[in-house]
């Protein structure tokens, strides 16, 4: 069929081979647009309606519209809006600390010997390590009683941290296992940026004697902003979804402490089975994601622009 | 690296100097990074009384009890069996599908591609818990909650715009000549993809699958909501194990169980590390 444009001559069957052509093409997107239409635009779409729907459990469907209310339910509820809080702490702690420790420490990494490579491949493995059992590895090291890092911390006479029993601690517990799960992958994007870095400037501020500081402010961070946004923004989607570590490892307390949004969601449908309130908090987490990741890419763009 | 004799002394020997702290720095982050791991290995080869030690025990006697416990007792072997069966159906059902959308984006002009790409980014975007109402729904009514292809369809929402974008990337930095040559000598646009296009572009579909059989590997909030007894992965039993655990219950257990899900996508990463690094690059800045 597609032989058939090369004729030019004859306009009619062109035209004729044109849509031909065009209905090929598209039948190239026909079976993702189908999967994605089945497994996120529709269930979208039906989470939307249950949000304004009472939900029937005896028929295990929506019912009657309900306008508003479920989303006034929601936000009426204090325990969602603390979880709200407790993940918006979680991002506010976690993602600035794995930026800047992914990029140090592929600076760190990039240096050149011979060992390069190994190293570089060995901080590929815990980014593989699924999170439930990342949760499992440190419940084992923090232990109170047991663990190997408070017996370390104890050398130096520390006394016992209760990890994961202390409001406090908990959250920063699960930082610190999100942070050695996610840090590995921000190390490898942004080593593989560094290395593309122009040589020639840096030669150029070591001639004229900058010095360490210097350089990194006026050259290095100048150049990688666009990498380091972009990372931002990748580790906010996935941080955002924070989900299973909390599972594995606090279950969301002590109290309501480390109860990040989706797990409250997620215990509101499947245990409480409160499922119009529940698609009404998970539409609201979609908009606030949705437009907390706008914001986040007009911010990478406008940096890019003023570079 | 040793220390050159440079002409201009004190200034090189002192970049030397640094040069060799940086070194030395990234072994010693990189070492720290793995260290959990380690002990995990150790935990996993102990007995109950090893575990139960303080000091910690590093120099014990090894025993593989803990791993004939986990593959025999409980289901864990058949989770083992269903993660793999999940992950690798829903990675070729995604490589599939988001290889030729992938193409359809790299080089027909479909009009709107530029859309799509946004609604891919957006696709990222939206939490699995919004999903993971209707899908529930939607399974128990079809009366197929608790199977293998139903988490297989679910997976294919955040795995096949990842291979969409992915794959479009590698059909990119392919020649255009190649179909086109090929749609000369008669071939169809689809012909032409099947019998050119993919063939050579095998190594990246290769990295990708392996891409996505990661990204399946670990999911558990899908896993948790629609499996309970037959096509449950391992997630869900480890996050079990692991909630369960205080103060040295079960850990021989749960670290042998966490290295037999380990070791195989540590292989896979390792496989295809050079791609790896590249497919997440590219994920990054252009997804």
């Amino acid at each position: 069929m597609s032989v058939d444009s090369l004729k030019p001559n004859r306009s009619r069957t062109r035209r004729g081979a044109v849509v031909k052509d065009v209905i090929s093409r598209w039948t190239f997107m026909v079976p993702a647009i189908v999967l994605l239409v089945a497994v996120l635009a529709y269930p979208l779409l039906y989470t939307l309606q249950i949000s304004f729907s009472d939900f029937d459990l005896a028929t295990f469907a929506p019912s009657s519209w309900a306008g508003t209310g479920n989303y006034e339910d929601a936000l009426g509820d204090e325990n969602f809006l603390n979880s709200l809080v407790v993940t918006g702490i979680y991002l506010v702690l976690a993602l600035p600390l794995q930026i800047v420790l992914g990029f140090g420490i592929a600076f760190l990494l990039n240096a050149e010997w011979r060992g390069r490579g190994v190293v570089r491949a060995l901080f590929l493995i815990p980014m593989v390590v699924a999170p439930v059992v990342s949760g499992g590895i440190w419940k084992i090291m923090l232990d109170p009683l047991w663990g190997v890092i408070t017996w370390f911390l104890g050398l130096f006479g520390v006394q016992p941290i209760d990890w994961f029993g202390d409001a406090g601690m908990a959250m920063i517990s699960i930082v610190i296992i999100d942070t050695w799960r996610s840090v590995p992958f921000v190390v490898l994007i942004a080593a593989a940026a560094m290395l593309a870095l122009p040589k020639d400037v840096f030669e150029a501020a070591s001639v004229d004697g900058a010095n360490w500081w210097q350089t990194l402010k006026s050259i290095s961070l100048p150049m990688l902003a666009p990498i380091i946004a972009a990372t931002f923004i990748v580790r906010w989607l996935g941080a955002v979804k924070m989900f299973d570590v909390v599972v594995a490892t606090t279950n969301g307390g002590p109290g309501q402490a480390t109860n990040v949004v989706n797990l409250y969601i997620y215990r509101q449908a499947f245990q409480l089975l409160e499922f119009s309130t529940s698609s009404a908090m998970a539409i609201i987490v979609l908009v606030i994601t949705m437009v907390l990741t706008f914001v986040f890419l007009w911010g990478s763009k406008k940096l890019e622009d003023r570079l | 690296m040793t220390a050159v004799n440079p002409p201009v002394a004190s200034h090189r020997r002192r970049s030397a100097k640094a040069h060799r702290t940086r070194v030395w720095s990234g072994v010693i982050v990189c070492i720290l990074f793995l260290l959990p791991l380690v002990w995990m290995l150790l935990t996993s080869f102990k007995q109950q009384r090893d575990i139960f030690s303080s000091p910690p025990s590093f120099i014990f006697e090894p025993t593989i009890a803990q791993y004939v416990d986990v593959l025999t007792r409980g289901g864990f072997a058949g989770q083992m069996l269903n993660t793999v069966i999940v992950a690798v159906g829903a990675s070729v059902l995604s490589l599939i599908a988001g290889a030729m959308a992938g193409y359809a984006l790299s080089r027909l002009r479909i009009r709107g591609a530029g859309v799509i790409g946004a609604l891919i980014l957006a696709s990222r975007g939206v939490p699995p818990i919004a999903l993971a109402v209707p899908m529930f729904l939607v399974a128990r009514s079809l009366g197929i909650t608790d199977t293998h292809i139903t988490l297989i369809i679910a997976y294919c929402s955040f795995i096949v715009p990842y291979v969409m974008w992915l794959m479009r990337g590698f059909f990119l930095a392919l020649p255009k000549e190649l179909e086109e040559s090929a749609m000369l000598d008669g071939c169809s646009r689809m012909g032409a993809f099947f019998r050119i296009i993919l063939p050579i572009s095998l190594p990246g579909l290769l990295s990708t699958f392996i891409f996505s059989i990661i990204l399946a590997w670990e999911e558990l909030l899908f896993a948790l909501v629609l499996t309970n007894r037959n096509a449950t992965t391992f997630p869900v039993a480890i996050a079990g194990m692991a909630g369960d655990t205080e103060n040295g219950a079960n850990w021989g257990a749960l670290a042998a169980a966490g290295m037999i899900t380990v070791i195989p996508v540590v292989i896979l990463a390792l496989l295809v590390q050079k791609w790896l690094i590249r497919g997440l690059a590219e994920g990054a800045t252009k997804g």
